[in-house]
């Protein structure tokens, strides 16, 4: 890497880390909605592919360790990935841990991180020679199936059962694809950006436009405003090992370790309320189980988007699990100004050495800046973002940037798409089905409709 | 201050439509805006028309939001205990 690419690389996990700390502390931040529009953005303006994948990684060491500041204060996720934390952090409030979970927690994260990175990183290396094998493609009813298809098939079934509802589940991805298909063949091209988007934002749109229905809106009608009770927090210590204590620390990197290669094909949010549950249930202590379970979801959150993200990209090339199809989906969609998908770009054009180094600067310079930052100025800027932030603006610039990308993706038919995909998402998250079950179907949509037509059936 | 108007919970937070139809349009007429006369900028400085619509696209959403922090109000009260 030459000065200017490692200087571009500092400077974009620096702004990566203070954008995210922002909208981690937002509360209601899907963190597909927020990672993967952005990370698309700048992949579609020219920046390198490198480039994004250290903003992406900046952003998860960031996002991750800041969306459970808003839980322990107060008791609201800043994103979908610390809802499983709210009941532990609720238990910790009750006796006046607020501050022990904010510190464990941030410390915590810092340890998930960097456990997944140093996992993920050398099993890929491993691994490496495999990639070959599943990107080979067999003849099965006459249709070209690459292998990797199969471990998406499993991923999507897997997810499908430890859906809400497990059935609606499993009937919506023949179903889905068969949308997706159906739309694809009306736009006579491969259309993916559209949507992918769709799925993103299917639960804010399906709530919007339900609340144009008269019957509808009552069940989403609130008097007055959200109150929302911040508690004081003491002074905390910088050095992060005063922080955890050994159970703490060896479960976390025991559990991020673990996750952080279950989350190739399985759901980041799902091994987060497993793990934190099994320790939870598995203490005699309710509030010492609860501030372990706290401490160490927040270190699984880090490590399953980490190695979620790294173990597809870098070993499969396939986005094979929920967080690979969700909010890491941008690097593996084939873009016209590469002639590739942004992980083929990384690969072709960067030594591992060089790609371990980036990631882990990235992650070493988010943390640098964000940890002493949550340590000390936790509660002001959590005052601050609730006191001047208004939830109609960060979610107007988000709807802004949606309909942006599918117009560049397919103009106006594209925007219309959009929306037919977020409405039936969206309906489907309702009825308890995982989003991440839609964003495999969409990586499985046309080997599964191929086959699904060619049965003799 | 409480609210007169009629407020929806959308992912955990109170929000009027009004506000949020408001600052929609307004982030969302930025981004078309800016990301249409992209192309023109391109031309100005020698550089791909694409990627700048896109950049440009976001910068115009942005600065949509940086307005909407004045067109809409926060309906959270913060209380400290």
């Amino acid at each position: 890497m030459d000065p200017v690419t490692v200087a571009l690389a500092v400077l974009l996990s620096a702004l990566s880390c203070l954008l995210y700390i922002f909208i981690g502390i937002l509360p209601g931040t899907d963190e597909t909605a927020t990672m993967a529009p952005i990370a698309l953005t700048l992949l579609l303006a020219g920046v390198d592919p490198l480039l994004v994948l250290v903003w992406f990684v900046a952003s998860i060491a960031a996002f991750k360790m800041a969306d459970s500041i808003p839980v322990a204060l107060a008791g609201i996720p800043g994103g979908v990935m610390a809802v499983p934390q709210v009941p532990d952090a609720l238990v910790a409030k009750e006796h006046g841990l607020a501050d022990t979970v904010l510190r464990k927690g941030i410390a915590s994260s810092a340890v998930g991180q960097f456990v997944a990175l140093v996992v993920a990183l050398a099993l890929s290396y491993q691994l490496m020679p495999a990639g070959e094998w599943l990107r080979t493609a067999d003849t099965v009813l006459g249709v070209k199936v690459a292998r990797w298809f199969w471990l998406v098939l499993a991923g999507v079934v897997v997810l499908a059962l430890t859906s809400r509802s497990r059935w609606v589940a499993l009937l919506s991805v023949p179903s889905f694809a068969l949308l997706i298909q159906g739309l694809r063949s009306v736009y006579g091209r491969p259309i993916y950006i559209s949507f992918f988007l769709g799925i993103t934002i299917g639960p804010l749109m399906f709530d919007l436009l339900s609340m144009l229905h008269r019957e509808l809106r009552r069940s989403y009608t609130r008097r007055g405003f959200k109150e929302v009770r911040l508690v004081r927090v003491g002074r905390i210590s910088l050095n992060p090992l005063r922080i955890l204590t050994k159970e703490e620390l060896a479960h976390s990197t025991l559990w991020s370790a673990i996750t952080s290669v279950l989350a190739t094909v399985m759901s980041p949010v799902g091994l987060t309320i497993l793990i934190g549950d099994l320790l939870r249930e598995g203490s005699r202590d309710r509030v010492k189980g609860a501030v372990l379970a706290y401490t160490v979801r927040d270190a699984i959150k880090n490590a399953t988007y980490v190695g979620g993200t790294l173990i597809p990209l870098l070993v499969i090339g396939q986005p094979t699990g929920p967080m690979a199809a969700g909010p890491a989906m941008p690097f593996f969609t084939k873009l016209d100004s590469l002639g590739m998908t942004p992980r083929d770009y990384i690969v072709s054009r960067y030594d591992y050495v060089t790609i371990v180094i980036s990631l882990l600067l990235a992650s070493a310079i988010a943390f640098l800046i964000a940890y002493p930052l949550l340590v000390r100025y936790s509660r002001s800027i959590t005052l601050a973002v609730f006191r001047r932030v208004p939830a109609e603006a960060l979610y107007g610039l988000f709807i802004a940037i949606v309909i942006m990308l599918a117009y560049y993706d397919a103009k106006v038919a594209g925007v219309f798409g959009t929306l037919v995909v977020s409405l039936v998402s969206g309906a489907l998250w309702r009825l308890g089905v995982s989003l991440g079950v839609l964003f495999m179907t969409l990586v499985a949509a046309p080997t599964l409709v191929a086959l699904l037509t060619a049965l003799p059936l | 201050m409480e609210s007169d108007e009629e407020l929806y919970e959308l992912y955990g937070e109170y929000v009027s439509l009004r506000e949020l139809g408001i600052c929609t349009a307004v982030s969302t007429a930025l981004a078309m805006l800016f990301f249409y006369i992209a192309p023109s900028v391109a031309g100005l400085l020698n550089v791909a028309a694409s990627g700048l619509s896109i950049t440009l696209g976001a910068v115009g959403a942005t600065v949509g939001f940086a307005i909407s922090l004045f067109l809409a109000r926060v309906k959270r009260e913060v209380r400290e205990v």
